[in-house]
């Protein structure tokens, strides 16, 4: 009975009382199913017919609180063509007396950044191992001019990022260091001798 | 209308900051803004075609696309709103070549079990999406935007660069169709 009703219902646009079958589709995709008025909580059709409604659209709304992840390591390749095969040779090396372990100076930037985006203040972080090449030590103090990298056992690393408005942002340049340069040394037993912060924005 | 679906943590100032660096050339930048959405980017496709197979393909052909594309963002609306005219138009480029391959596709080949179990676990949800996947595609993206992404009526006119009436009746015919399309389910 409830079937023949819903479904005139839905091929004739109206219940026998009048109202409009949109509106109930609506309201239960809406989320709602319970009776909204007056004139529903007493009317069966309506009753009927909204219950009906819930029924048919749990498929729809199992889709909407499904929340799927992509799948780990899907979009990696598609980044990698983007980067180039090549762009990322370089590796540290820990050695004892059970062997050598290579950490990819991707591996790094990628702990770092996502060390740096979970201090308080910082909006958004990208990091990069500054490039190898043996420069001069004192060009450290430079930011992007850096020619040092990943080389043996030590690291530095440049962090670039939007803060928070209103951060004090030494401070929070401190935190970054701190966090960053405790994250590598623990995870990965490679030294960061430096750990360049540079605060590219703020934002509201 | 309220935005059920809409997913927290969305920050628009810093996609600005990570887009203006990438139109710059940064691909740290551009790789950081994927991570941020490539969930989003998976789900609506996904939720557009209904196979996980398929959102596959079109997440990793979304990634390359918008960096190639990225130049010709203009930054007028949020990134957001740019990734889902581009996610949608791939998944509608991506049935409508699926069409014309499965019109010369082998019929002694049937179709073999996919990787679609990875993910669809529960009837309720697998018979939603394959509903979905059949509406009409104005239907579809109205539904899929507004219905199952939380996005206002207006944003998703934005998107689809039609007006807020016409996505709302394209909603309610998605949803009328999907009503009659599920008459049958228990």
């Amino acid at each position: 009975m409830t079937d023949e009703r819903t479904h005139d219902a839905r091929t004739e646009g109206r219940l026998p009382c009048g109202r409009d079958t949109d509106a109930l589709v609506a309201q239960v995709a809406d989320g709602s199913a319970e009776p909204r008025d007056a004139h529903q909580r007493e009317c069966p059709y309506c009753q009927a017919a909204l219950a009906e409604f819930d029924r048919l659209w749990a498929p729809v709304r199992a889709v909407a609180d499904h929340r799927p992840r992509a799948p780990e390591g899907l979009l990696d390749e598609a980044l990698r063509r983007i980067r180039g095969v090549a762009a990322d040779p370089e590796f540290g090396t820990i050695s004892d007396v059970r062997g050598r372990t290579r950490i990819s100076a991707h591996a790094v930037e990628s702990l770092a950044r996502h060390l740096a985006s979970g201090v308080p203040g910082v909006r958004a972080a990208l990091s990069r191992l500054v490039a190898a090449g043996g420069g001069p030590e004192t060009s450290l103090v430079g930011g992007p001019e850096v020619t040092a990298g990943v080389a043996g056992s030590s690291t530095v690393v440049s962090i670039t990022l939007a803060a928070d408005l209103g951060e004090d942002l030494v401070a929070l340049g401190d935190r970054i260091r701190a966090t960053v340069a405790d994250g590598i040394r623990a995870s990965t037993g490679l030294e960061p001798v430096a750990v360049l912060v540079h605060v590219d924005d703020v934002l509201l | 209308m309220s935005a059920p679906g809409r997913e927290p943590g969305l920050d628009e100032e810093a996609d600005r900051w990570l887009v203006g660096r990438a139109r710059g050339g940064d691909r740290g930048a551009y790789e950081e803004l994927v991570r941020r959405h490539r969930d989003r980017i998976y789900r609506i496709a996904l939720r557009m075609l209904g196979s996980p197979a398929d959102a596959d393909d079109v997440a990793q052909e979304v990634v390359i696309q918008l960096w190639t594309a990225m130049s010709g963002f203009a930054g007028t609306s949020a990134f957001t709103t740019w990734l889902y005219r581009i996610v949608v138009n791939r998944c509608l480029n991506h049935r409508r070549g699926q069409r014309s391959h499965d019109q010369l596709a082998d019929v002694d080949h049937p179709p073999v079990a996919g990787p679609e179990s990875r993910v669809l676990a529960g009837e309720e949800l697998q018979a939603g999406l394959r509903a979905i996947s059949r509406l009409p595609e104005d239907q579809r993206v109205s539904l899929v935007l507004v219905q199952l992404e939380g996005l206002s009526y207006r944003e998703a006119a934005t998107v689809t660069k039609t007006n807020e009436a016409t996505v709302r009746g394209r909603l309610a015919r998605a949803r009328a169709t999907l009503m009659s399309e599920m008459k049958d389910w228990t």
